[in-house]
């Protein structure tokens, strides 16, 4: 395959950029000109894929458009239509094939979402608080000069417990594993990242097309993708997603059923914990360390990601319809994992919001005014998907994964965490005949992170972006 | 045999349709017109009729061009394609048809050639064995389990992981005593009818 | 939607053959079916409930009445039909994924079929060979070839307990009913309606 020209790609898409701090801005174009001349000055200020060799800049810039921001600025009319028909959409009509339904359905969503004037997603992570104040400061100058409207901003950064700053999220759980490594973008594989060779046990990295329009995906043919190529190629489409959770519920939950799990020690409160995900919370998989967690696998980029559920079909160590398990089966459908390969994508996100520590008697039941406070607190996940096809890989895993259960042979069961519940629904916690590791069914399951707002977006290139702004664009 | 796959059968019928300029609309528009409207569920002739795993009818208006240097070629007639998945072979499930449903048989193929009506079953049965087209190979996911069969296993499954999540830390006695309870219910409970809502909440 | 119904999906297809070659096909029907591993890829999809293929002969369209004119044709045709759960393009990306061999096998002796591989070509030969249902039905709307397989080892699991549970002290109950929650705890999935199609 060609080497890559990092120049041309946005970093976002290659890398996540480990910083602690992000603001995601929000813009609506109230005419091509004046959009066009902002995405002409924001050009220079682009982060590319580029290394850097001389240590992490203070803050990246990065910019992606949603349908209607590409038709508000004005691209030729059959460029616009080659799309594919879920990015025209937008998230927000794909809502019943997603299962964003009930709590989640677009009329709950905050009312940025809600309107859908979002034209474009400009992205300012930084390494401090200040860094992002300093550079938002600029952009939104930039912005406000050219006539383009800033409608929202969106901050969100690394959770800092017990003084560290750590990569968890709002329920405890360390996130950031198991990223899929493809061809030519990443600079070291990670066993258990990529797809699985024949022998079952090799992991080698997937084709570049699974992420990046204009190169061969897994299944031998470059992806379907807007016209021209030269518009596309070197761009990759994102979803955004904000997921607040519900900690009051997630905490309130976990201890009910820790208690019938087992003692109410907390051996069996992380254990169950790491059931409902597959890791445990120090991010340790359970697949590989069922027992207890072990931070010398968590260190080792060897080890933290390299497992399969062959040994495991009958789910005693990590549950068939744990999180992990349900959106990155490895070998769990057999085929040596091909059945997998092209619904994997690529995640990025922090979280939003402040973080309440645990109670000083974490096992101490909580009231219902104490859940109450603490799901209506205003925090979560902002979460990101990259992939060269939405329909086929996020909307799949979506759909197929999370808000289903068929493929792993669970029938309507839904992503305990994820998944939008209804009455009657269960989630099954399959063990063997050790006191340690009983079966477990839950019921009565909640809604643990609620959907609220979000679209879809395209990325585009260095190339692509300068070719919108000078208005470059030819369909064919 | 081909058309059979363990206990299942698998059969193929091409019915070829009334090719009548007069009518208006034609004899394919009107069999289309009425399966449209007719009920795939409870109401479906073959949830009347028994032993229907799952069945289809689609009017094949014509063979396909696939292009040059392929040859255009076109049939003379449309035939009604009936697909069915079934338990049992031509002879009982046709006649199980004609008695349980004769009018949707007659609304459906009086558009048909040489179809003799759903009153005389025999003649039924040979008109069917004309149309009748071999299998050529047919694959069944579940091979031996017949429809009453499968839809008591639905039920029984959803009553079973009812039972089993209601009952999560009893002591062993009391156990003992429900679970020999629930399994007297659960085996008195009538086959539930074909397509109907199993509950998730175990037997009412 | 009609051809679609519940968790099913009914599709149709027929494609040409030049007649010398339909033997050909008779040959590799005979071998899968005798040849039960070859079937073993089939079974493991776990995504189609039942599924045949009929090849008509070009002159043994039925004809029933003289008044009905013959057909002349000149190729046969092979019809196929399954049954899936799923949707449309899971069922042709699985089958472009894993069963390419077997799938070339079967239609390669149609006319123009340009190979499962790469899917893309491959969606577009079916789509264009592709004929829709107008009545579908099925007995068990709301469960899928694996939720049915589920049922069946969870009854399975349910005799093997019942069976004994009347003669045993409530410690070797107790004991038979781990067993039995172990051998159901994976085949216990909620029944319900299919996602929404797209």
């Amino acid at each position: 395959m060609s080497k890559l020209n990092a120049t041309d790609i946005q970093g976002f898409v290659l890398r996540g950029y480990n910083m602690p701090c992000a603001r995601f801005c929000f813009l609506h174009f109230p005419d091509a000109k004046s959009a066009r001349h902002l995405l002409g000055q924001l050009l220079p200020a682009v982060t590319t894929g580029q290394l850097w060799e001389g240590g992490k800049p203070q803050s990246t810039v990065n910019i992606a458009f949603t349908f209607k921001g590409l038709a508000a600025l004005e691209l030729p009319i059959a460029t616009l239509i080659s799309f594919p028909v879920e990015f025209q959409q937008g998230m927000k009509a794909r809502a019943n094939i997603l299962g964003d339904t009930g709590k989640n359905a677009p009329e709950h969503w905050d009312e940025l979402w809600r309107e859908g004037h979002v034209h474009a997603w400009l992205a300012i992570h930084a390494l401090t608080p200040a860094a992002l104040d300093a550079r938002h400061a600029e952009l939104s100058a930039l912005v406000t000069s050219t006539g383009v409207r800033l409608l929202d901003a969106q901050d969100a950064g690394s959770l800092v417990i017990d003084g560290q700053l750590t990569t968890k999220e709002h329920f405890g759980y360390t996130d950031g594993f198991g990223n899929p490594d493809y061809l030519g973008v990443c600079r070291s594989t990670q066993p258990g990242q990529g797809k699985l060779l024949p022998d079952g046990k090799t992991w080698a990295p997937l084709a570049t097309g699974e992420l990046l329009l204009g190169y061969a995906d897994e299944a031998g043919e470059l992806p379907v993708a807007p016209v021209p190529h030269i518009l596309a190629a070197n761009g990759t489409f994102m979803v955004y997603r904000k997921l607040h959770e519900n900690v009051g519920t997630y905490r309130n939950f976990l201890n009910t059923w820790a208690a019938r799990y087992g003692s109410s020690s907390d051996d069996a409160k992380e254990k169950l914990a790491s059931k409902f995900i597959g890791r445990w919370r120090d991010g340790t998989p359970i697949e590989s360390s069922p027992d207890a967690p072990d931070q010398a696998i968590v260190k080792d980029p060897n080890l933290n990601t390299d497992f399969t559920y062959g040994a495991d079909a009958s789910g005693s160590r990590c549950p068939i319809g744990a999180h992990v398990r349900r959106v990155h089966p490895r070998d769990a459908f057999g085929f040596n994992g091909k059945l997998v390969n092209r619904r994997r994508i690529t995640r990025r996100g922090l979280p939003y919001g402040p973080y309440t520590p645990e109670p000083p008697d974490p096992n101490a039941p909580l009231t219902q005014s104490e859940i109450a406070t603490l799901d209506s607190t205003d925090r979560g996940v902002v979460f990101m998907v990259l992939n060269a096809c939405l329909s086929r890989q996020f909307e799949f895993v979506q759909q197929q994964w999370i808000s289903y259960g068929n493929d792993a042979h669970l029938g309507n069961e839904k992503d305990l965490l994820l998944g939008t519940h209804k009455e009657g629904e269960r989630f099954s916690i399959q063990g063997d005949a050790t006191a340690a590791n009983p079966p477990l069914f839950c019921t009565a399951l909640p809604n643990f992170v609620e959907l609220r707002g979000g679209d879809y977006f395209f990325l585009p290139s260095i190339t692509a972006l300068a070719m919108i702004a000078r208005e470059l664009v030819d369909p064919r | 045999m081909s058309n059979q796959n363990g206990s299942v059968f698998g059969l193929t019928f091409l019915c070829p349709i009334l090719n009548d300029a007069a009518a208006s609309p034609s004899h394919d528009l009107q069999i289309r017109d009425y399966l449209s409207t007719l009920d795939t569920r409870a109401g479906s002739p073959f949830a009347i009729a028994p032993g229907t795993h799952l069945a289809r009818l689609a009017v094949m208006d014509d063979v396909i061009f696939v292009g040059s240097p392929a040859i255009e070629e076109h049939l003379q007639s449309k035939y009604l394609v009936f697909e069915t998945n079934c338990d049992s072979d031509v002879d009982p499930y046709i006649r199980g048809l004609a008695s349980a449903v004769p009018e949707h048989l007659d609304a459906v193929w009086q558009h048909c050639t040489g179809y003799p009506g759903a009153a005389d079953a025999t003649k039924l049965v040979a008109y069917m064995k004309a149309c009748q087209i071999p299998t050529s190979f047919f694959f069944a996911a579940v091979n031996n389990k017949s429809v009453t069969q499968t839809l008591t296993a639905l039920q029984t499954q959803q009553a079973v992981a009812h039972f089993i999540a209601s009952h999560q830390g009893m002591e062993p006695a009391q156990l003992q005593r429900e679970f020999l309870s629930f399994v007297q219910t659960l085996r008195a409970l009538p086959c539930p009818a074909p397509c109907s809502i199993i509950p998730t909440g175990g037997p009412r | 939607m009609s051809n679609i119904n519940g968790k099913l999906y009914a599709m149709n297809a027929i494609t040409p053959m030049k007649p010398w070659k339909t033997r050909i096909l008779r040959l590799i029907f005979f071998l899968l079916w005798h040849i039960k591993s070859k079937q073993a890829d089939l079974i493991h999809l776990s995504f189609i409930q039942f599924a045949r293929w009929v090849i008509i002969p070009r002159n043994r369209f039925p004809s029933l009445s003289s008044g009905q004119k013959q057909e002349t044709l000149k190729y046969d045709y092979l019809l196929f039909f399954s049954n899936f759960n799923g949707t449309w393009n899971q069922y042709i990306d699985a089958f472009s994924d894993v069963l390419s061999d077997g799938l070339n096998l079967i239609w390669r002796w149609s006319e123009k079929f340009p190979g499962s591989v790469p899917v893309t070509g491959f969606k577009e030969y079916i789509a264009r060979v592709q004929f829709d249902t107008d009545y579908y039905y099925t007995s068990y709307p709301q469960a899928t070839a694996n939720d049915t397989k589920a049922a069946h080892i969870v009854v399975a699991a349910l005799d093997t307990l019942a069976a004994q549970a009347a003669t045993q002290t409530p410690e070797q109950f107790h004991a038979a009913y781990l067993q039995f929650v172990l051998a159901a705890q994976a085949n216990l999935g909620t029944l319900g309606d299919a996602p929404a199609v797209f």
